[in-house]
């Protein structure tokens, strides 16, 4: 009797199980086309509008190339040991190609260092690899396909030296901390108000890429220093949260804001005069551009070390 | 009759395993790359981390405890030894370190529950946010990176092509199955968690044994916190967010109660496997990220669903 | 009422008992612990319903199906345990469940409040209807149960032990109030043991006994010996095996124990060989000795000496140690952990003989909890079963096997038989015999009458934290100890 019981209970569980993984599985078979190459990209996450436009310009580039790709993402964008598992995972598939943002410029390095014992190409996209340890690694990747992320940092402080001409007093919202790509925006923007005197950093403060954090961290910057002019935050998300941040503070027009990426929600608001500008990337390029360059590995044709995508601050 | 006894007493790892191997071979017949000794071997590796932290965890929810810090405890107890092993100072050295302060803020955690009266969940959640932010102080945010192949080897290295990681994990699961099944200790953490008034009128220092196992939830987050670091070369001091939810899910799916007096470390195990495995497979099957997350959620609710069941009709 | 039946397992909880009450008189309900005051009140209040027997209400037969069904009759209980929420004004606890509403779901506080001042005025009671009830005492939170009875227009008001909490002053006032309803026409239940209070306040008194009636009188006809007597005469038809054990040296000596919760400078002295019964109603401090004793309730002054010596026993370890075995009241809350084996139940406290050095011998542990299931004679399977499997008898003999194990020689057995179906009772009472014989001594308390008086070698009766009374085996009578334990006499 308990015996039933149990293997039922056995069996039920199992059943669940499979039913859950043969419906999770809607796209097409696996190495079903064995002719057409495989094209994995790994993006940060798949919830923010950057990688969805990144993905984009991927996918049209794949139909055009007929090439498999396969886009996948972490949870969270902070979980980088995810990250790590899910090329893991894909380097078992034995894609062709392997595209990679990665979540962490040190953490992912091991990785690439598995994809090459595995021989399969990788190219970087977005964000940098750290020097020192990919050579202290002697790992290897084809081609680096990226915004200058410094450069659109300096931009934007370039930009903020033209707009205000009395003493100013400006904060920023850092990304993540030590990620490549928001210190180098940071450190662009640092470099950027420094030829002007008038201009001066009041507060510099991590929000994590995340809108909740950035209108968390805003609100309190506001309440502390009470005659900030200009706001520079390293990713739009973040611009976003600040804005609201400071519309609930009553201060909306008072303070310019400045983003990166140029979502489309922050070209709205530079349509609209809320927002000072943003400094646009160009994913859906950096997209394309991954998957051409894949191909072109894939055929043994040379690739560039370092492939740049225009970069510009947007404003009304 | 050996067969008989075995249901009675671990049906419910029975039917975990069953599940288990169920999904093993669905995803064998979906994807030929799921099937290999060297897919096998990535997910055990992969499973490592989750379910050494979850053992802790396990334990702790024998005594009907609750410990939301691990992941905070993983970070801070990293970052720690990261820096004290960049200062050149032996490899030995940098892991006592780290497992000391991983064992320290589990004590505390303990303290916090024994001697300040706090419920778990409060404490540790208190814990959580403590050992987190010690870490982003610690470190101003940064992650501390770059180590010696002798450390690193802790990760990357394999003994008989069975990764370190997952030989770690088993030398910790074997030495907490035997601290649970073969010494005092682990009959107190079954009492305490079964009836904890009785168990303190059979005369046992009920305070100085819950302390203890909080203390051990605490040592295998910074044991988790040694394999992390060295396989991402990284400490970071946002690492292991989320954590503790992955810990609960394996403990639970592997039939532990939430309610205390019940749960194996064999079901852990199986547990921590089991959601390996899913992650694994849907990433082989090309699952998104978003439909992932949901399956997980449901399998955690099918399980301890059809497990209540059980013991529904059982009485 | 008439004819009221009704039976729990292995216990016949009322047997026929006819009740009725007039409006406007208060009617008290008079007997022992577990003379079946509560079941009777449980059924008139809809709590449990009845096997047999008819209820009446203003001549319709009722059949009360539910606690909100006998709201609804007129008919309100008034529990020790007050259900009151503890954070919720007195206006919301006053109407819970139908507070008055605006537009169909919004809350109207202020008719509230307001509702509840005039509900509150009416028995000439001042207290803030806007007060936390967890902010009040004892006494003004019975009256806010008397308010919330009454706003259900209630007619008949069942009140158990309303002044077990109450000082005297609380007492008068609420005297008053029950006088005031009573002028009202509402027919009052009103339970009590203590007979003063009785004749103060009854006009009529039933008295029930081992789940019969016994009587009803009108209290002007009778006095507090008559109705002792008829509470306790019984005849002794149990069979309690007591044999007699020549007492030795005293093994456990209390002297002036006082403790922060209830005690006030209790003595006793336990003797090898004994059995040493302690009698008292309910809330008398009995459990409160046995836990002080045994290390659990700190203890504020007195000594306890152990074989003749002080021993300081301020943990349940420090007590085993000492040689101390406490068998709790509730089993299943304070002997066992029911989802653990017996082994491992047995092994709790002796974990120095099963995990020398502190690594579990396998054959010790199963050879202990064998022992204790073969020489005890508990029904199981396997010593590997669940001990919440077990019958109540079978679960009470792996709490004594846990200190038999130990070679204990202190026993502390506290309502030794509850919940235990006969057969097994008797089994019980053996053992007792047999542990004395084997030298122990043994502490038993209990609130049934005929087991201390049949099982005990010497009795002491306990009321309002201290010992009222002692009685020697031969000396002892159902009227006297239950005289001694309603500090009334004879």
């Amino acid at each position: 009797m308990k015996t039933r019981i149990l293997l039922r209970r056995a069996a039920l569980l199992g059943l669940a199980l499979g039913i859950l993984a043969t419906t999770g599985c809607n796209r097409t078979e696996p190495g079903a086309n064995d002719s057409r190459p495989r094209v994995a990209l790994v993006v940060k996450t798949l919830n923010s509008p950057f990688f969805l436009d990144m993905q984009r310009g991927a996918q049209k580039a794949a139909e055009q190339l007929g090439v498999d790709l396969i886009v996948q993402a972490a949870e969270r964008e902070v979980d980088v040991e995810r990250q790590m598992q899910i090329v893991e995972n894909l380097i078992q598939t034995r894609v062709d190609v392997l595209c990679l943002t990665p979540s962490g410029s040190k953490e992912l390095v091991p990785v690439v260092g598995k994809a090459n014992r595995a021989g399969i190409p990788v190219l970087i996209v977005d964000t940098r690899l750290d020097e020192a340890a990919v050579k202290n690694d002697g790992v290897e990747f084809a081609c680096f396909i990226g915004s200058d992320n410094y450069e659109g940092g300096r931009i934007a402080g370039a930009h903020f030296g033209r707009v205000f001409t009395n003493d100013t007093r400006l904060v920023v919202l850092e990304g993540i901390p030590g990620h490549e790509t928001a210190d180098s925006r940071v450190r662009g923007f640092r470099d950027g108000i420094k030829p002007f005197a008038n201009l001066h950093l009041a507060a510099s403060q991590p929000a994590n890429n995340e809108r909740d954090q950035g209108f968390n961290v805003m609100q309190n910057m506001l309440q502390a220093h009470r005659d900030i002019q200009g706001v520079f935050a390293s990713n739009d998300m973040m611009a976003l949260g600040a804005l609201e941040a400071i519309r609930a503070a009553d201060r909306a027009g008072q303070i310019k804001v400045v983003g990166f990426d140029a979502v489309e929600e922050a070209r709205k608001e530079i349509a609209a005069g809320t927002m000072e500008g943003s400094v646009a990337q160009n994913p859906e390029a950096m997209g394309r551009l991954a998957i051409e360059n894949a191909v072109k590995v894939l055929q043994g044709e040379p690739v560039p070390d370092y492939l740049p995508v225009p970069i510009e601050l947007v404003t009304r | 009759m050996n067969f008989k006894k075995l249901l009675l007493h671990h049906g419910r790892q029975l039917g975990t395993l069953a599940g288990l191997l169920l999904l093993v071979l669905a995803l064998s017949l979906r994807t030929p790359y799921f099937l290999t000794v060297s897919n096998l071997l990535t997910v055990l590796e992969q499973v490592s981390i989750n379910a050494i932290v979850a053992v802790g965890m396990t334990v702790v929810i024998i005594t009907a405890g609750i410990d939301l810090s691990v992941g905070s405890i993983l970070a801070f107890a990293g970052v720690v030894m990261a820096t004290v092993l960049q200062k050149d100072l032996p490899v030995p050295l940098g892991l006592a370190v780290g497992l000391g302060v991983g064992v320290g803020c589990g004590l505390l955690n303990g303290l916090l529950i024994t001697i300040g009266r706090l419920p778990p969940f409060i404490a540790t959640l208190g814990m959580m946010s403590i050992a987190r932010g010690g870490a982003l102080l610690f470190t101003n945010g940064r992650p501390v990176s770059g180590f010696s192949d002798g450390f690193r080897a802790l990760a990357t290295s394999q003994f008989l092509y069975i990764p370190m990681p997952t030989l770690i994990m088993l030398g910790v699961y074997v030495a907490c199955h035997l601290l649970l099944t073969r010494t005092r200790f682990g009959l107190y953490a079954y009492a305490m968690g079964g009836n904890e008034q009785a168990t303190h009128l059979s005369g046992i220092n009920v305070r100085l044994h819950k302390t203890l196992v909080y203390g051990l939830c605490g040592l295998t987050s910074a044991i988790a916190a040694v394999i992390l670091t060295a396989r991402l070369n990284s400490a970071q001091p946002i690492a292991g967010m989320t954590y503790e939810l992955d810990a609960i899910a394996a403990t639970v799916i592997g039939g532990a109660s939430l309610m205390g007096g019940q749960g194996t470390l064999v079901g852990t195990l199986i547990g921590a496997l089991l959601m390996g495995v899913l992650r694994n497979g849907l990433n082989l099957l090309e699952v998104s990220s978003f439909l992932q997350q949901v399956i997980i959620g449901a399998v955690i609710i099918v399980a301890v669903l059809l497990d209540m069941t059980l013991k529904q009709n059982r009485k | 009422m008439r004819g009221i039946g009704k039976s729990f397992p292995g216990v016949r909880a009322l047997d026929g008992v006819d009740f009725d009450l007039q409006p406007g008189e208060v009617h008290v309900l008079l007997g022992e612990n577990g003379a079946g005051k509560s079941t009777l009140m449980k059924i008139l209040s809809g709590a449990c319903r009845p096997d047999e027997g008819e209820i009446h209400l203003a001549g319709q037969p009722q059949r009360i199906a539910t606690p909100h069904h006998a709201q609804s009759l007129g008919i309100s209980t008034i529990y020790q345990e007050f259900n009151l929420v503890p954070h919720l004004p007195v206006s919301a606890n006053i109407f819970l469940g139908r507070e008055p509403r605006r537009a169909g779901f919004l809350l109207d506080r202020r008719a509230m409040r307001r509702q509840a001042a005039r509900a509150l005025q009416e028995l000439d009671v001042a207290i803030d209807p806007a007060a936390p009830v967890s902010t009040l005492g004892v006494a003004e939170q019975q009256m806010i149960e008397v308010t919330k009875a009454l706003s259900l227009d209630a007619r008949i008001l069942v009140m158990d032990e309303p002044t077990s909490a109450l000082t005297g002053g609380e007492i008068e006032t609420l005297f008053a109030i029950v006088r005031r309803l009573r002028a009202r026409g509402v027919g009052i239940v009103y339970i009590s043991h203590r007979m003063e209070e009785i004749f103060q306040i009854g006009d009529r008194v039933t008295v029930l006994r081992d789940g019969r009636k016994v009587a009803t009188h009108r209290l002007a006809d009778v006095t507090t010996a008559d109705l002792i007597r008829e509470m306790a005469d019984r005849e002794l038809t149990e069979h309690f095996p007591r044999e007699a054990v020549e007492p030795g040296p005293p093994v456990l000596q209390v002297r002036d124990l006082t403790t922060r919760t209830k005690l006030r400078g209790v003595s006793l002295e336990l003797r090898r060989g004994e059995i040493l019964g302690i009698a008292g109603l309910l809330g008398a401090g009995r459990t409160e000795l046995a836990r002080a004793i045994f290390g659990v309730d700190p203890i504020r002054s007195g000594e306890i000496r152990v074989h003749g010596c002080p021993a300081s026993l301020r943990s349940p370890r420090e007590a085993i140690r000492a040689g101390i075995g406490l068998l709790p009241e509730d089993r299943r809350q304070f002997g066992l952990v029911l989802p653990l084996s017996i082994k491992h139940n047995v092994s709790l406290p002796n974990t120095d003989r099963v995990y020398p050095r502190g690594l579990l011998r396998t054959a010790e542990e199963r050879r202990l909890a064998q022992e204790c299931v073969t020489g005890l004679r508990i029904k199981t399977p396997h010593i590997d079963q669940a001990s919440g499997n077990l019958s109540g008898g079978n679960q009470q003999k792996v709490v004594l096997g846990k200190w038999l194990a130990r070679k204990s020689d202190i026993f502390i057995f506290d309502e030794p038989t509850r919940g235990i179906d006969v057969g097994a009772k008797v089994e019980i009472y053996r053992l007792m015999n047999r542990l004395t014989r084997d030298g122990a001594g043994i502490l038993m308390i209990s609130s049934e009458l005929p087991e201390v008086l049949g099982m005990s070698d010497r009795i002491l009766v306990m009321r309002e934290g201290r010992i009222t009374g002692e009685f020697t085996r031969s000396e002892a009578t159902q009227e006297a100890v239950l005289a001694a334990a309603l500090g009334t006499t004879a």
